[in-house]
């Protein structure tokens, strides 16, 4: 079945050849996204068939000053190798449609496309490589790609801003990931992670130093608050397409290099698990509070991913604790919940940007205050819309729901099998876990409300628009696999049971502890039966009585026009309100000068108090480093000196040692 | 597992909730007219509206799509299978481990359809409404995963069956936990039915009101699908409230149902003392009301913790 993996790469490779060849124009667009999305299909081919008959497979070969670079194919790369080329796949097919837009106003795609090619490649090297070295190699050209690939209208002023932010975070990121690999080589001696793994008497002081800088460096690329500042800023700027692969599967490789991470140590000390929990559980509130509170669409969406990376980490900490505790069940119902959750939110998050991007093309901008009625103007977008937000805020019966049902199941076994007072922090969790569902709730209900239903704000005609069919085809697909995941959860867990099994404490876990998520299928088609029945039934009396279309009920008041509608600041400003302390809202207008009406306008921005704090952290390192400018002086002679500086240094500690 | 009930009677039971709702509305009605020292229509009006209502032709806004025409019918699904999942009686329709979870979920799920079905008609109104529900639906949520979720941890199941059944009246402490439990149930009825003191289910002001204003433009069969979910919504609830003392565990069926009626009448009757009474809050104080309740909810399970 390897061979299958290598076709995939192999095309790839062939994508990454195409545009050096092919005039720039929309079929170099066509061609090189549908071999990305071919070679996508053949590799999920290949991670499907290897997780429905699972074994274990390890390859290795030999690098020059590296040594052994072992590939390893074991349940977790190959779940988070399934996600990834599931949605690469798509994206390749949303990219077709979305990209023409920018073609036929004369904008090159060459180099986009060979840096969106290199970042879904790279995205893919990152899962199967097990070796320290070429994995922070690896990683560095996937957020090289992602980072070229972000800034695809650089000739805007936000994009490159957005692009910075994105660059500057996953340089910090690696940054501390070298910290983490170094420690762990200096404590185990190799650079193999199956050596990690196999290493058992971890010096607690390294443990420490291994876990915080590599949960904080794998914690920024996931978007944990408060590394989630580049995420906001980032996603906007990018072209719809990469905006829902970085969402959908960028900041999961900081899910998987967490994952990898807590199944290599040994997880001795608690704390760790409870600050995780306490930090996730911060990500989801806030990131869901302030997704509120954004008018801009993708925005919006980025701060939702903080939220859903909060939920996921909900799970790995359960995990974490379980293991703590030595309580199998929990470890693995917790790290069930993470990964299902990770492929439940790549899907929907993925379906939720490319809709934005279509809703983008029409409205030619991303804020939701002028949108409206678009449900009539793009009808597919607008149902494989509904279908992502109904998913994304984990509504029965589509798999957020499911995978929140594993995330809730593995809080209330943890608080029943562990004495004391964890249960009731386990408690709070949990209720948070309800809180912020019904803050996404108010929050997709103003998205959805405000962009797709009632009349168009800025007053233009609806009228139904065509939709490219690849983006179509992608966009109906994840939400018939939001459907799909949903009513047959056993499918789901089916995935991510290999992932499962290579962990060590797999064998003592009860045999049921997946019950009775596998079995929720009847009550979802039972509830599905007595929908289609009880509206099915409706329709037709109200067809035998007599339906009448007429105007909105005004409540007496004829001149009723768009912009009398609810705007989405004004659905949401009593909730962002009471956020007060952690959102700053902030209004300005121009005051009255005369008795008669002029033009004005009235700005409000909602203010991310932990973005400021970053902001001003970064601009005193800034001054801090520019007093040590003089250095940099520009002059050769200067140069030199250093050199020869340094190379007597060097020769000095030579002759000492 | 999932469980069936193979038990008759709990599906009886469900379909008698299902017929007896409007009546449980009228009640309340029929209560409230006569403590204001009105002589009120007759018990069984909510039923004859219903029909009225059923009669007349739909008319939608030129401005709804499918939303609007999809969503009665399927916030009232939510309602009726939500309702399979009490126990009513000896056992629950459709029992198993979760299924609270997925009531506060199928309840939103209703919810999520009928805020977007208010902002499908283009009216400002509505809107307002719209937005009113689903901020105070934020702080309704904690309140049941608070009481419910604090009784899940103490029994140590997770499915209103097994919850319910390990209820007893010997334990005085769990006593007084469970009653100070009813209330906190008490307090999210109101909110999650509309009643006073959070929502006026009678002004006709349409700026005063959350789901009233919410359904302005709906008519005919529709209105009556809506109508007919917020009783049985009613109903759904203070039958939650009531189950959490298990009458019927501890007395048997049929003491147990007579007990269970009497604490509903019980329901009943408060809320219409709190409608006489009481005006509604002004909109602002409603979050601190709720959050109130779920301060009753933290406490009561800390005192509980603590006790023990």
């Amino acid at each position: 079945m390897i061979a299958l993996f290598l076709v995939s790469l192999a095309l790839h490779g062939l994508a990454l050849l195409l545009p050096a060849f092919l005039r720039n124009d929309h079929r170099l667009s066509v061609v090189c996204n549908l071999v990305n999305a071919i070679a996508a299909g053949c590799g999920l081919g290949f991670s499907l068939s290897a997780l429905l008959a699972y074994q274990r497979a390890e390859y290795s070969f030999d690098l020059p000053a590296v040594g052994r670079v072992p590939i390893g194919f074991d349940g977790l790369t190959l779940f988070f190798l399934f996600t990834f080329q599931l949605l690469s796949i798509a994206g390749s097919l949303y990219a077709i449609g979305y990209l023409r837009h920018y073609i036929e106003r004369g904008h090159s795609v060459r180099g986009h496309l060979w840096f969106l090619t290199l970042f879904i490649l790279a995205l893919q090297l990152v899962l199967v490589v097990q070796n320290a070295i070429v994995f922070l190699v690896v990683w560095e050209l996937m957020a090289i790609g992602a980072y070229f690939s972000i800034v695809f209208e650089r000739d805007k002023e936000e994009v490159r801003r957005g692009g910075f932010w994105y660059l500057v975070a996953t340089h910090a990121s690696v940054l501390l990931l070298l910290v983490c690999f170094l420690v762990l080589r200096e404590v185990t001696g190799s650079w193999s992670f199956d050596d990690f793994a196999h290493h058992t008497n971890y010096d607690p002081k390294a443990l420490a130093l291994i876990l915080l800088t590599g949960f904080a460096g794998f914690g920024i690329k996931a978007g944990f608050m408060p590394f989630h500042v580049w995420l906001p800023n980032a996603h906007p700027a990018a072209p719809a397409h990469v905006s829902g692969l970085l969402s959908a599967i960028n900041i999961k490789a900081g899910i998987y290099g967490i994952a990898r991470l807590m199944m290599m140590v040994p997880a001795q000390e608690s704390a760790y698990g409870w600050g995780l929990l306490v930090v996730a559980l911060i990500s989801a509130v806030l990131g869901v509070w302030y997704a509120l509170a954004q008018h801009e669409i993708k925005r919006l969406l980025a701060y939702h991913s903080v939220e859903n990376i909060g939920i996921i980490g909900l799970g790995l900490s359960v995990a974490w604790l379980g293991r703590c505790y030595d309580l199998p069940e929990l470890t693995v119902l917790g790290f069930a919940g993470a990964l299902l959750h990770t492929l439940n939110h790549a899907v929907f998050k993925g379906l939720l940007f490319f809709g934005a991007g279509n809703v983008y093309l029409h409205a030619g901008s991303g804020n939701i205050e002028t949108m409206g009625g678009f449900s009539r103007v793009i009808p597919l977008t607008a149902l494989s819309f509904l279908v992502g937000a109904v998913s994304i805020c984990g509504l029965p019966p589509f798999n957020g729901f499911v995978s929140e049902f594993v995330i809730y199941k593995s809080l209330f076994r943890a608080s029943d099998l562990m004495r004391g007072y964890p249960p009731l922090i386990l408690l709070f969790a949990v209720v948070g876990l309800a809180f912020m569902g019904g803050l996404a709730l108010a929050c997709f209900t103003k998205l959805y409300g405000i962009v797709f239903l009632g009349r168009n704000r800025s007053d233009s005609e609806l009228r139904r628009q065509p939709e490219p069919g690849s983006s179509s085809v992608a966009l109906l697909g994840l939400a018939g696999l939001c459907a799909f995941l949903g009513f047959f959860p056993a499918l789901g867990l089916r995935l991510v049971a290999p992932a499962l099994r290579d962990l060590r404490e797999a064998a003592r876990a009860p045999a049921d502890w997946a019950s009775p998520v596998s079995q929720l299928e009847i009550v979802f088609l039972l509830f599905l039966a007595l929908t289609i029945v009880v509206c099915g039934a409706k329709l037709w009396i109200q067809n035998r009585i007599g339906v009448r279309l007429r105007e909105t009920w005004g409540c007496g008041y004829p001149a009723v026009n768009p912009r009398m509608q609810y705007t989405a600041s004004g659905f949401a400003e009593e909730l962002v309100k009471l956020g007060a302390p952690m959102l700053r809202a902030s209004t300005s207008w121009e005051p009255l000068r005369s008795i008669h009406p002029f033009a004005r306008s009235f700005h409000s921005h909602c203010h991310d108090r932990l973005e400021d704090g970053c902001r001003l952290t970064l601009r005193a390192l800034e001054r801090l480093l520019a007093s040590f400018r003089w250095i940099q002086s520009g002059n050769i002679r200067h140069y030199v000196l250093y050199l020869f500086a340094a190379l007597a240094y060097y020769l000095l500690c030579a002759l000492i040692w | 597992m999932v469980k069936l009930s193979p038990d008759p009677f709990s599906w009886l039971a469900c379909a008698l909730l299902l017929l007896s709702a409007p009546l449980f509305v009228g009640i309340v009605n029929k209560l409230k007219a006569r403590l204001t020292g009105r002589l009120g229509p007759t018990t069984f009006q909510p039923y004859y509206e219903l029909l009225r209502l059923a009669r007349k032709e739909t008319i939608y806004s030129t401005n709804a799509g499918f939303i609007s025409r999809v969503t009665p019918g399927l916030l009232l699904c939510t309602v009726v299978f939500t309702s399979l999942l009490l126990p009513l009686g000896r056992s629950a329709a459709i029992s198993f481990p979760g299924d609270i979870i997925l009531f506060a979920y199928l309840l939103a799920l209703g919810r999520f359809f009928q805020i977007l079905a208010a902002l499908d008609v283009a009216s400002s109104f509505e809107g307002m409404g719209a937005s009113r529900e689903a901020r105070f639906a934020v702080f309704a949520e904690p309140i049941f995963f608070f009481t419910i979720g604090s009784l899940a941890i103490i029994t140590r199941h997770y499915s209103f069956e097994a919850i319910f059944a390990e209820i007893s009246w010997r334990d005085p402490f769990f006593m007084v936990f469970v009653s100070v439990g009813l209330l906190s149930l008490f307090f999210l009825t109101t909110v999650e039915c509309s009643r006073m003191p959070v929502d006026d289910p009678n002004t006709h002001l349409e700026l005063t009101m959350i789901h009233e204003v919410m359904i302005l433009d709906a008519s005919g069969f529709d209105l009556m699908l809506y109508q007919y979910a917020a009783s049985l919504r009613l109903v759904l609830y203070c039958a939650l409230a009531t189950l959490i003392l298990n009458p019927f565990g501890v007395f048997g069926l049929f003491v147990g149902l007579a007990i269970f009626l009497a604490v509903l009448v019980l329901l009943a009757v408060a809320l219409a003392l709190i409608e006489t009474l009481m005006a509604r809050f002004r909109l602002p104080l409603v979050p601190q009301f709720l959050l109130f309740a779920t301060a009753v909810g933290i406490l009561n399970i800390l005192v509980f913790t603590f006790s023990h």
